[in-house]
């Protein structure tokens, strides 16, 4: 779609930091994907524009053991072996604009990953034992220690949108394992025409990544086995007609901004 | 940033020197003095570890990169604490955050701080008040334009525009600085 100033109205909100509607991020992000040179020039301004408000606040002087704490929790100097091109790609195109400021993607392997890690880790195995067949379980617990277990594994927050704001859930996904793990809750039920839908945006566009049910408490862990090979920029969850749909939709319950 | 990709901690320890005590004034007025100020600082110097190869120079300085990241985090964490659905109604009032530099030290790292400062708050001085006041929720409070129009009574619409119209300015405020090169935001 051509550039407008409706466009500049939503590359500000977002460099502003405020979060756009479902609706006008997909638009956003539609617009981006194709490639809009004003919209780009834009938004870096602004982003940098936004942040000299930062200058209203005060510098702080940080306790000394606040520095020791970070360089001690720093871990092995070892290189971290990520497809460096398209994670510098993706990264910022999901900070700046694709997923509004408010979307953090998580690359790293300190203490708050290990404890999401062991989170993970007992939900599936307290969902493992609601699943039909010991084979599926066996696969399945296969599948996510390889995501989670990946050292390119990465996590995105997604936020309740929607018809259901309380929903919330996280995705981790490793894209060397071409696999992506979504653990969320506060799922309603559906009716039994329904299923769950998970996207993956890339390039602006919602790529599906397989359907899902949530369980009676409205737990999901869901391993997509779809999962798109090339750079992920966010995540968001629909309601579809059971069996899915190849293009989203049915409205929007979770997507990567936590609200 | 070539340097902490190299996995050169010096080089992070030299930047926490430089940048820290800004990304932790960033966090505290987001957030309120306390551990959790503390705890984004050191989220983001992680970060910063783990995705140097991410930062791209072309999009803007190592300052703005950092001040992106610390806002960011800093505001899921003060979503956080506000009950779901509440309507967004601010944790901490005007009063409580104190405008306005504190009186007493001088923390800024060094002059290219002090004066990128400077230029910042003149620049922001410079705003009508109203689009000040909109970005300032948004940017320090986290209000979506929903919330900004129902606290300051105005139509959607006008503070979408104000928004727009006080990047702009701020922009064209700050572009003679930028583009000189200094570092800094």
């Amino acid at each position: 779609m051509a550039h407008s100033e409706r466009h500049e109205d939503l590359v500000a909100a977002l460099a502003a930091g405020m979060e756009l509607s479902s609706a006008e991020r997909l638009e956003l992000e539609a617009h981006l994907g194709e490639g809009c040179a004003r919209c780009e020039a834009l938004r870096r301004d602004l982003e940098r524009a936004a942040s000299s408000l930062a200058a209203q606040a005060p510098a702080v002087a940080p306790p000394p053991e606040l520095r020791r704490r970070i360089l001690e929790s720093l871990g092995p100097a070892r290189v971290a072996p990520s497809p460096a091109r398209g994670l510098h790609a993706g990264i910022w195109r999901i900070l700046a604009a694709a997923a509004a400021l408010s979307a953090v993607i998580v690359a790293v392997d300190d203490a708050r990953l290990r404890r999401d890690r062991e989170d993970l880790q007992s939900q599936s195995a307290q969902l493992a034992g609601r699943l039909q067949s010991a084979e599926t379980e066996l696969a399945q617990r296969a599948l996510r220690a390889r995501v989670l277990e990946s050292d390119d594994v990465r996590m995105l927050i997604l936020g309740g949108q929607g018809p259901q704001p309380n929903a919330k859930g996280r995705v981790f996904w490793s894209a060397r394992a071409r696999r992506g793990v979504l653990v969320a809750g506060n799922l309603a039920p559906l009716p039994s025409d329904r299923q769950y839908e998970l996207w993956v945006f890339q390039k602006g566009k919602p790529v599906a990544a397989g359907v899902f049910d949530a369980d009676s408490e409205g737990r999901a862990a869901f391993e997509s086995t779809d999962f798109p090979e090339a750079e992920a920029q966010n995540f968001a969850v629909t309601v579809e007609p059971r069996g899915g749909v190849p293009a989203p939709t049915g409205p929007i319950v979770l997507v990567g901004s936590p609200t | 940033m070539r340097r902490i990709e190299a996995r050169d901690a010096d080089a992070l320890g030299e930047l926490y020197d430089q940048h820290g005590s800004r990304l932790l004034g960033l966090a505290q007025r987001i957030l309120g003095a306390g551990g959790e100020a503390e705890e984004i600082v050191q989220e983001v110097f992680l970060y910063v570890w783990r995705a140097a190869a991410s930062f791209d120079p072309a999009r803007g300085s190592v300052l703005t990169w950092l001040l992106i990241v610390t806002r960011s985090r800093a505001i899921d964490r003060l979503r956080a604490r506000r009950p779901a659905a509440s309507g967004g109604a601010p944790v901490r009032s005007l009063e409580e955050l104190g405008e306005g530099p504190a009186s007493g030290d001088d923390v800024e790292a060094d002059s290219a701080g002090r004066q990128w400062r400077s230029l910042c708050l003149a620049a922001i001085g410079q705003l009508p008040e109203d689009q000040r006041r909109a970005l300032e929720l948004a940017y320090f409070e986290g209000l979506t334009q929903e919330e900004i129009a129902a606290k300051t009574s105005t139509p959607l619409g006008t503070v979408k525009t104000r928004v727009r119209l006080g990047l702009m300015k701020l922009r064209e405020r700050m572009r003679p600085y930028w583009e000189s090169g200094s570092h800094g935001s």
